[in-house]
């Protein structure tokens, strides 16, 4: 009993700005999942080793990702109303959830989004141009890790490019952790409604990009409603404008932080990719999901979760669970890091992964090869990191070069 | 080694092709998973074992024969 009154309020602070609250490792070596008390009193529980992270993830009979599910768990307030409202597969179980996923699943085919890589490159060029043309110093993040993924976004999506700042604004409005109930769930209508007018216009007039294809393909065939489409297409956005962004701000810190990477992945490019996996890894910059709710008591590692109790699956704890990686607090880009979890696991794993890879990939290697001076303008203590954020990343970046 | 996909449970998520790309595709029509080789040898039965691995819906499964 007193155990249960004794549970911790989640979420935690970091100590660090680059490793989760301590409280994972310490829970963590004590056992798999640990209880929290959430901010309307609700318990829940974190669960921080991998291999049950994993298995949780993939027992859909006694675990659900039913966003409107009554018990579904949240950080705050404002996140209630934007999860009970949310009609895109994210929130969905199977069957329904394959149903609608399977409608866009070719567009984010590994092929496809390698033939994207030309034009990502075209775009990181441009930008660093323009960077360089203003001289330094530049905030990375405004001129760079903000505007890159809102210009892949936007050819591969079909919004135009000049809505970015209203889409990154209806992106941080539900990834915030300070928002008001109204304002997040005003936000996510805006942003519907947004796709829901781009789809009229491209009925009217198609161009080459996805919500096009998807009108023709599948709106016009009957199998998925304009509705239902723009609740899946702000999802989309959403997804695509702001995680990516928090990655480049944070793996450029890691380059820049670190002489000898840096060097080392100046002078050997193959080390490129490798290095992108391990700053997902480590840097893990989604923190409050992926989230379930138990549909039966369940027992796990010595505890039962209650049927209505809700899940954490934390992916930075996950990620730094030293049974899966040796050393797990230090950034090392030889490792083998292939378990990370940090686009997820089970039928909800990221779909737009190889998008973000391939965009950081791209991002890292040509910052690399064209700012080989590049370097932090700043002490570390300027810097703002997002713990105001359930996606965590820098603010800002001053660099000079 | 032989190679049996629960392509009715797949949910194209890519990792397959991304680390195994001599034995796994995603079809053109849905991007849902399609098996070139079935039965892998040398280092590309590593890289199958290591796509059944990271499959995130576990679909991808490995039989060893004898």
């Amino acid at each position: 009993m007193s155990a249960v009154a004794a549970a911790p309020r989640y979420p935690f602070a970091r100590e660090s700005p680059f490793d989760p609250p301590p409280q994972f490792a310490r829970e963590r070596a004590r056992a798999p999942l640990f209880p929290v008390t959430l901010w309307n009193g609700a318990r829940a529980w974190v669960v921080t080793r991998h291999a049950e992270a994993r298995a949780i993830l993939l027992d859909d009979a006694r675990f659900s990702g039913r966003m409107a599910h009554p018990d579904f768990p949240t950080v705050t307030e404002a996140r209630v109303t934007v999860d009970r409202n949310e009609r895109a597969f994210v929130g969905m179980d199977n069957p329904e959830h394959d149903r609608y996923r399977r409608l866009f699943t070719r567009e984010f085919s590994v092929r496809r989004m390698q033939a994207l890589i030309p034009g990502m490159q075209a775009l990181a060029d441009d930008l660093i141009d323009d960077m360089i043309a203003a001289g330094p110093p530049a905030d990375l993040v405004a001129r760079l890790a903000v505007r890159y993924p809102s210009l892949v976004m936007s050819q591969l999506f079909g919004s135009p490019y000049e809505d970015h700042t209203f889409i990154i604004g209806c992106a941080v409005a539900r990834h915030g952790l300070t928002q008001t109930p109204g304002e997040a769930e005003t936000k996510a209508r805006e942003l519907a409604a947004y796709v829901r007018r781009l789809i009229d216009a491209k009925e009217r007039a198609p161009g080459d990009d996805m919500v096009s294809r998807v009108i023709a393909e599948h709106v016009l065939t009957g199998r998925l409603s304009r509705d239902e489409f723009a609740e899946i297409g702000a999802m989309i956005l959403r997804a695509g404008h702001d995680t990516t962004t928090n990655m480049i701000g944070m793996g450029a810190l890691l380059i820049l932080r670190d002489d000898a990477l840096r060097a080392r992945l100046a002078a050997d490019p193959a080390q490129i990719e490798p290095a992108v996996e391990e700053f997902l890894r480590y840097v893990s910059p989604v923190q409050f999901s992926p989230r379930r709710v138990a549909l039966e008591d369940v027992a796990i590692g010595g505890v039962t979760v209650k049927k209505g109790e809700g899940l954490f699956l934390s992916l930075p704890a996950a990620n730094r669970d030293p049974r899966v990686f040796a050393d797990p607090d230090t950034v090392d880009i030889g490792r083998d890091n292939s378990m990370h979890m940090t686009f997820g696991y089970g039928i909800h794993q990221c779909l737009g992964q190889m998008l973000a890879r391939y965009e950081l990939q791209v991002m890292f290697a040509t910052l690399l090869r064209r700012l080989p001076g590049l370097r932090l303008a700043v002490p570390l203590e300027a810097i703002r990191f997002k713990n105001d954020m359930q996606i965590y990343g820098v603010h800002n970046l001053p660099v000079a070069w | 080694m032989r190679i049996r996909i629960e392509r009715e449970r797949c949910v194209g998520a890519g990792q397959c092709v991304r680390v195994a790309p001599a034995v796994f595709d995603q079809a053109d029509d849905d991007g849902l998973v399609r098996l070139i080789e079935a039965a892998p040898q040398g280092p590309e039965a590593e890289r199958a074992r290591k796509a059944a691995q990271l499959c995130p819906a576990q679909v991808i499964h490995i039989e060893d024969q004898g």
